[in-house]
């Protein structure tokens, strides 16, 4: 379990076997509980249902939302222009080589922080749409992408990996120009942020196939060892 | 479809960070990217007039005008209006780079979100677009009708003075106010009973009377209905009666006792309670309405046919709230509950072919014996004289228990 390099002066031996004792007596300590490497493949795996589940969710809502945008918005080959506007919305388009290439810290802080400005955009969005029935759908979706931001905090947190800074507070600048200059506008912006979301459900899926496959009891043991123990 | 994951994990995470419930929607950028925001990019083309609101059959001209940073040129643009490509003979290029579009008598938008009229180049991409709002003004809702269940609430619903408002994204507003106090109140629950309905939940004053009226503004302009004037205790309502059981009086041929308990909701007030029944035979849509119960919580339905399964609804009308004389607003219906009249002897089950009489038995068995192969043999494949005495065999048994409900059954 605990792997030992190097030398250790007596007087820190002693340390080192109180300290595990303590380490194995005290359950509570979330951190470093023994059962790590279990808490940790598990969340993954739900963070990975979760995305299918919101996979599948998406679809209904964006088919609904579509038609209340009207056509052309919900023809399946609308394709409309990416405005610079539009990148607003964070891309999961990556080159393939970068993204085999992330570190779990990476990929995992790419997913929190795209969910979190996502979810940000969509709760806009709801306090928009007109229908009561758009706006449920809304509220029930925006519920399960917050327990997906949660899920991969929960995830990175287990790893021992700080969360991202979330997006900013209270508005520090100028109220600003508003979201978007005209009606039309808004609606491509919400086409945009409906297709990204969809891009990102399915990228996140095998973010998270991978990062299954690679969590091993080793992770936990070779931060033990980073932590200077 | 994926199952769920198991999410109890959730509101307890959910419990653990609230700040991440209320992201504030002017905060979704990162401080890092507001600086991109300052100088977007120049927009290829701009369409006037912008987002109009128009009166259905009205007529419009819009114009394209392409940004100079573009080499187009008004003979390479094209218009589509919700996604179909408006006829070359309504363009008109009022420049080098500007072309415009006549739209005449325009119908009510086909999305509340607006007409989408676009402006293309020659390959299809889109270069702007304007949404269009064509509808009328709301007109003064109608038909305002309120109740209150059990006095813990008031939902009032109300109809659209006019279809054409229904184009645009209409905003209904109830409000109220006591009689003799000057405060407005506004409703804050909609589409509790519906689309045009809204719910007040609780602190309902008694013995005043309320004026309630409904406020409809969309992009034309606004409306306010007639101020309707009521009391509370009025409109009372209340859940139909339970326990509703249908039986049969001993070897009556022609007679059904129903008997059911008042809702318990009101016990607390003084009321009586007014009953209804209706009944029907089980192949007729035709109600029988019987009024005259007053408040008992049993009657005897006579003059009915032998051998026929009925089904009996009881509702409820809370009478003489707190003295008053006037009756509230009926409950809906209870569920319906089944029962059949005990088969007169003559004839019954004879086998022997006598006329009109008995063909008029076989045909109402045979239709019962086709309605029950449907629900239990799966199929026609499986039709037989074997599955018919089968049929017959369980009909024997059953009849002999058949004096009592038959409960779920549902119309």
């Amino acid at each position: 379990m605990l792997n030992v390099t190097g030398d250790l002066p007596g007087d820190s031996w002693g340390i080192f076997t109180f300290l595990c004792a303590a380490l194995c007596n005290l359950p509570a300590l979330p951190a470093l509980n023994c059962s790590e490497e279990l808490g940790a493949g598990q969340s993954i795996q739900q963070t990975y249902d979760l995305t299918r589940y919101l996979e599948h969710q998406l679809r209904t809502l964006a088919g609904t939302y579509l038609n209340y945008l009207g056509p052309p918005f919900n023809e399946p080959d609308f394709n409309p222009p990416r405005l610079a506007r539009a990148e607003r919305v964070p891309s999961a388009t990556v080159d393939l080589d970068l993204w085999r290439g992330l570190t779990d810290n990476a990929r995992l802080a790419a997913n929190y922080r795209a969910y979190s400005r996502l979810l940000c955009y969509l709760r806009v969005l709801d306090g928009q749409v007109g229908t009561a029935e758009l706006r449920h759908r809304l509220a029930h979706f925006c519920a399960s992408l917050q327990g997906l931001v949660l899920s991969i905090g929960g995830v990175m947190s287990s790893l021992g990996y700080p969360l991202p800074a979330g997006p900013a507070g209270p508005p520090a600048g100028p109220p600003g120009a508003p979201p978007a200059p005209n009606d039309f506008l808004k609606k491509m912006d919400d086409f945009w942020l409906l297709k990204e979301l969809q891009t990102w459900l399915w990228r996140s899926a095998k973010d998270f196939n991978r990062l299954k496959k690679k969590v091993p009891p080793a992770v936990v043991t070779l931060r033990l060892e980073a932590r200077g123990f | 479809m994926p199952p769920p994951p198991p999410l109890p994990m959730l509101p307890l995470l959910l419990l653990l960070c609230p700040r991440l419930a209320r992201a504030d929607p002017l905060a979704c950028e990162y401080r890092e990217h507001r600086a991109a925001l300052a100088s977007p990019a120049a927009d290829p083309a701009v369409i006037s007039p912008q987002d109009p609101t128009l009166l259905i059959g009205s007529s419009l001209v819009a114009t394209c005008t392409v940004s100079p940073d573009f080499p187009l040129k008004a003979e390479d643009l094209y218009w589509t209006l919700n996604g179909r490509r408006l006829p070359a003979a309504s363009y008109a290029a009022l420049g080098p780079s500007t072309l415009s579009v006549a739209l005449a008598r325009l119908n009510g938008s086909r999305q509340q979100s607006g007409d989408n009229l676009v402006c293309h180049s020659r390959d299809g991409g889109i270069l702007a677009g304007s949404c269009l709002y064509v509808g009328l003004p709301p007109e003064k809702p109608v038909n305002i009708t309120c109740w209150s269940k059990n006095m813990k609430d008031l939902t009032c619903k109300w109809a659209p003075g006019t279809e054409g408002e229904t184009f645009l994204h209409t905003n209904y507003t109830l409000k109220y106010k006591l009689r003799w106090y000057g405060r407005d109140n506004t409703c804050q629950e909609y589409h509790t009973a519906g689309p045009y309905s809204c719910r007040i939940p609780k602190d309902l004053a008694l013995f005043t009377p309320y004026e309630i009226w409904v406020e409809a503004s969309n992009r034309l302009g606004v409306a306010v209905s007639d101020v309707v004037m009521l009391d509370i205790l009025n409109v009372v309502t209340t859940d139909p009666p339970s326990d509703v059981h249908v039986s049969r009086v001993g070897d009556l041929e022609d007679q059904l006792s129903v008997r059911w308990s008042s809702p318990p909701a009101l016990k607390d007030f003084l009321f009586q309670a007014k009953y209804q029944i209706q009944y029907r035979v089980e192949d007729s849509s035709e109600w029988k309405v019987v009024d005259d119960v007053g408040n008992q919580t049993s009657c005897r339905l006579a003059g009915l046919r032998p051998g026929t399964v009925y089904f009996v609804q009881v509702r409820c009308n809370p009478f003489g709230i707190y003295g008053s004389k006037k009756a509230g607003i009926w409950s809906d219906w209870s569920n319906p509950t089944a029962a059949s009249t005990p088969r007169s002897e003559r004839g019954a089950g004879g086998c022997d072919p006598k006329g009109g009489e008995q063909n008029t038995t076989l045909r109402r068995e045979l239709k019962q014996f086709f309605g029950w192969v449907k629900k239990h043999a799966y199929g026609c494949s499986n039709l037989g004289i074997k599955l018919y005495d089968q049929w017959r065999v369980w009909l024997q048994k059953s009849h002999k228990t058949r004096n009592q409900v038959l409960p779920g059954d549902k119309l």
